[in-house]
C-alpha cells in the first residue's frame, strides 16, 4: 500500500514535470499580454511531431531530437506571432479564444494530413526503458527522466527570469507595459523572444511527452483543459504558481485514476473548484 | 543649432478627444522648463505626447533636428527622452536595484552616482517596487528615469501627496540635479512656485492651450499675474 503511495506520487510528480513544462509558456503569454492563447497544446504538438520526425527521418537518436523539437516549435512561435497573434493583442478575450480555437482546428487538420490520425510511436533509447531500482522500490526510468529535465529547465527558468537583465525586462513589462515602454525597453521584442521560448518548451514538452501522454493530431484539443487548469489555479505570469499547480494535478489525476478510476477526471476539477476557492488569484497571485 | 525639443502646434488627446490644442515650445539642451497649470489643463498629456503615448492629431515634433512623430515610445525613452510619470509607476515583481539595472544605458548616470543622490534607496536596495514608501517611490523614479541617461528629464508632479519634509529633501536634490545642466528638464507641478524656482523658462497651460509664456524669474516676480494664471479660481 505504501510502495503504491508513494509509486502513484512519482508517476503523479512525472506527470505534472511534463504538464509544467507544456503550460509555462502558456501561463507567461497570459500574464504578460494577458492573451488567451488556447492553442499553445499545437506547439506541444509541433514539438512532438518534430521528435518523431528527426528519429524516423533523420535517423536522430532520441535526446539529440530533443532540443530539434524545442529550435522547431520556438521558430513557429516566433513567425505566428509575429503574423497573426499580434494582431489580436489588443482585440477582446472572446476574438483570442476564437482565433486560437480556428487555430488548434487548423494544427488538428494539417497534422491528420500530414502524419495521419494513428498514435505516432517513439523509441526510447534503452538506458530510459524499464526501472530503476531505489531503496526496494521501482521507479520506471523514464519518468525519473522527466522529472530530472524538470528540475534542470525550473532551475535555469527561474534564473533566467530572475537574474538576468532580460528577465527583468520580463517582469517589468508583465508588471507594467507603458511605463516599461517608457523607459526604453521593447516590450514587443521582449514578447516576442518570451512567445518564442514558451513555444519551444512547449514543442520540448511535446517530445518529452510522447511515451507519457501520446500523440496523435487531437493533442491540442484533448489537453488544452490541462494546460488551462495549470495556468488558472497556478496563476498567470509566474514560474513558482505553474510549477506547484502542476504538481499537485499531476499527482491528483494520476491518483484519482489508480484510486477511484470510476470518477475518471472529475477529481482534478474537484481539485481545481477547491483551489480556486482558496485562491481566487491563483497559487501564487501576481497582480495585487 | 538645432534645438534639443521642438515642438510646434501639437494637437493631441486620447480616442476621438482633444485634450491640447495648438501647443508649441522649445527646449534647450540643458535648459528647464515649468510646464504649470490648474488641474485638468492638459499638462500630464503634453508629457505623456511627447513620450507617444497619447493620440497626436497634428503638429510636429522634433528632437535634436529629427522628426520623432512616428518614433515609438521605447525609441523615444531611448533617445534621451527620461520621464517620472506622476503615478510613478513601480514595478511590483522588481527588487530597488533591479528597476534601476534594468533600464540602465551608457552615460554619466550608474547605480553608484545614483546611490549618492538618493542614499535612501540603497539602504533599500532588495525591496520590491511596492514596499516602498510614497516618498521613497518618487526618489526611485526619478532615479531609474536617471539610469536612462537622458538628455531631458520630464518630471511629472514629482511632490504630489508627499509629506513637507520629504518635499524639501526631495526639492533639494531635484534642485542640484537641474542646476548641475548635465541635461535638460521639464517640470509639471501644481505647486506653481516650486517649479519656477527651479527652472529658467516657463509656460502656463489654460484648457489645453498654451496662455502664458515667459522666464520664470518674470513670473515669480509678479504673483498677481501668476496667481492669475494658475489659482483655482
Amino acid at each position: 500500500m505504501l510502495g503504491n503511495l508513494i509509486g502513484v506520487l512519482f508517476d503523479g510528480i512525472a506527470y505534472g514535470s511534463l504538464l509544467f513544462i507544456i503550460s509555462i509558456g502558456l501561463s507567461v503569454t497570459m500574464g504578460l499580454m494577458n492573451f488567451v492563447n488556447l492553442a499553445h497544446g499545437a506547439f506541444a504538438m509541433l514539438g512532438g511531431y518534430s521528435c518523431v520526425i528527426a528519429m524516423t527521418r533523420l535517423g536522430l537518436p532520441f535526446l539529440a531530437s530533443l532540443p530539434v523539437a524545442f529550435v522547431v516549435s520556438a521558430l513557429a512561435g516566433v513567425v505566428l506571432e509575429r503574423l497573426l497573434y499580434r494582431r489580436l493583442y489588443r482585440a477582446t478575450h472572446l476574438d483570442q479564444v476564437l482565433f486560437s480555437i480556428g487555430l488548434i482546428f487548423m494544427a488538428i487538420a494539417g497534422a491528420t494530413w500530414l502524419f495521419g490520425s494513428q498514435q505516432q510511436p517513439v523509441r526510447l533509447p534503452d538506458f530510459l526503458r524499464g526501472q530503476v531500482r531505489v531503496l526496494g522500490l521501482d521507479f520506471g526510468a523514464y519518468r525519473l527522466f522527466l522529472i530530472v529535465v524538470v528540475v534542470a529547465i525550473t532551475l535555469a527558468l527561474t534564473w533566467l527570469i530572475e537574474r538576468t537583465r532580460f528577465g527583468a525586462e520580463v517582469r517589468a513589462s508583465v508588471d507594467n507595459q507603458q511605463a516599461s515602454a517608457g523607459l526604453g525597453i521593447n516590450v514587443e521584442r521582449v514578447f516576442s523572444l518570451t512567445f518564442a521560448l514558451g513555444s519551444g518548451l512547449a514543442g520540448l514538452g511535446g517530445g518529452l511527452g510522447i511515451d507519457v501522454l501520446g500523440l496523435d493530431p487531437t493533442f491540442p484539443l484533448k489537453y488544452m483543459v490541462y494546460f488551462l487548469l495549470v495556468v488558472a489555479v497556478g496563476g498567470a505570469g509566474t514560474i513558482k504558481g505553474p510549477l506547484f499547480a502542476a504538481l499537485i494535478l499531476g499527482v491528483f489525476d494520476v491518483a484519482g485514476k489508480y484510486y477511484v478510476p470510476q470518477l475518471g477526471s472529475f477529481v482534478i476539477y474537484v481539485v481545481m473548484v477547491a483551489m480556486l476557492l482558496v485562491f481566487p488569484q491563483g497559487l501564487v497571485g501576481r497582480r495585487a | 543649432m538645432a534645438k534639443l525639443l521642438s515642438a510646434e502646434r501639437l494637437t493631441a488627446g486620447y480616442g476621438d478627444s482633444i485634450v491640447l490644442e495648438d501647443v508649441s515650445f522649445e527646449v534647450d539642451a540643458g535648459g528647464s522648463l515649468a510646464l504649470l497649470g490648474r488641474n485638468g489643463v492638459g499638462k500630464t498629456t503634453l508629457l505623456l505626447t511627447l513620450m507617444g503615448l497619447t493620440r497626436l492629431k497634428s503638429g510636429n515634433l522634433s528632437w535634436e533636428g529629427a522628426d520623432i512623430v512616428r518614433l515609438p515610445t521605447f525609441r523615444r525613452a531611448q533617445a534621451g527622452l527620461g520621464w517620472v510619470p506622476q503615478e510613478r509607476f513601480m514595478f511590483p515583481s522588481l527588487t530597488v536595484e533591479e528597476h534601476l539595472s534594468v533600464v540602465a544605458r551608457p552615460g554619466p548616470w550608474s547605480i553608484a552616482r545614483v546611490y549618492q543622490y538618493f542614499p535612501k534607496l540603497e539602504e533599500r536596495k532588495q525591496n520590491l517596487g511596492n514596499q516602498l514608501s510614497g516618498g521613497e517611490q518618487q526618489m526611485l523614479a526619478i532615479a531609474r528615469a536617471l539610469m536612462t541617461n537622458p538628455k531631458l528629464l520630464l518630471l511629472d508632479e514629482p511632490m504630489e501627496g508627499l509629506a513637507p519634509i520629504i518635499v524639501q529633501e526631495l526639492l533639494k536634490v531635484i534642485g542640484e540635479l537641474v542646476r548641475a545642466g548635465e541635461f535638460a528638464v521639464i517640470v509639471v507641478e501644481q505647486h506653481a512656485r516650486l517649479a519656477l524656482t527651479l527652472t529658467r523658462e516657463a509656460i502656463v497651460l489654460d484648457r489645453g492651450q498654451v496662455v502664458h509664456r515667459s522666464a520664470s524669474e518674470e513670473l515669480l516676480k509678479h504673483p498677481e499675474t501668476l496667481d492669475r494664471l494658475v489659482a483655482v479660481a
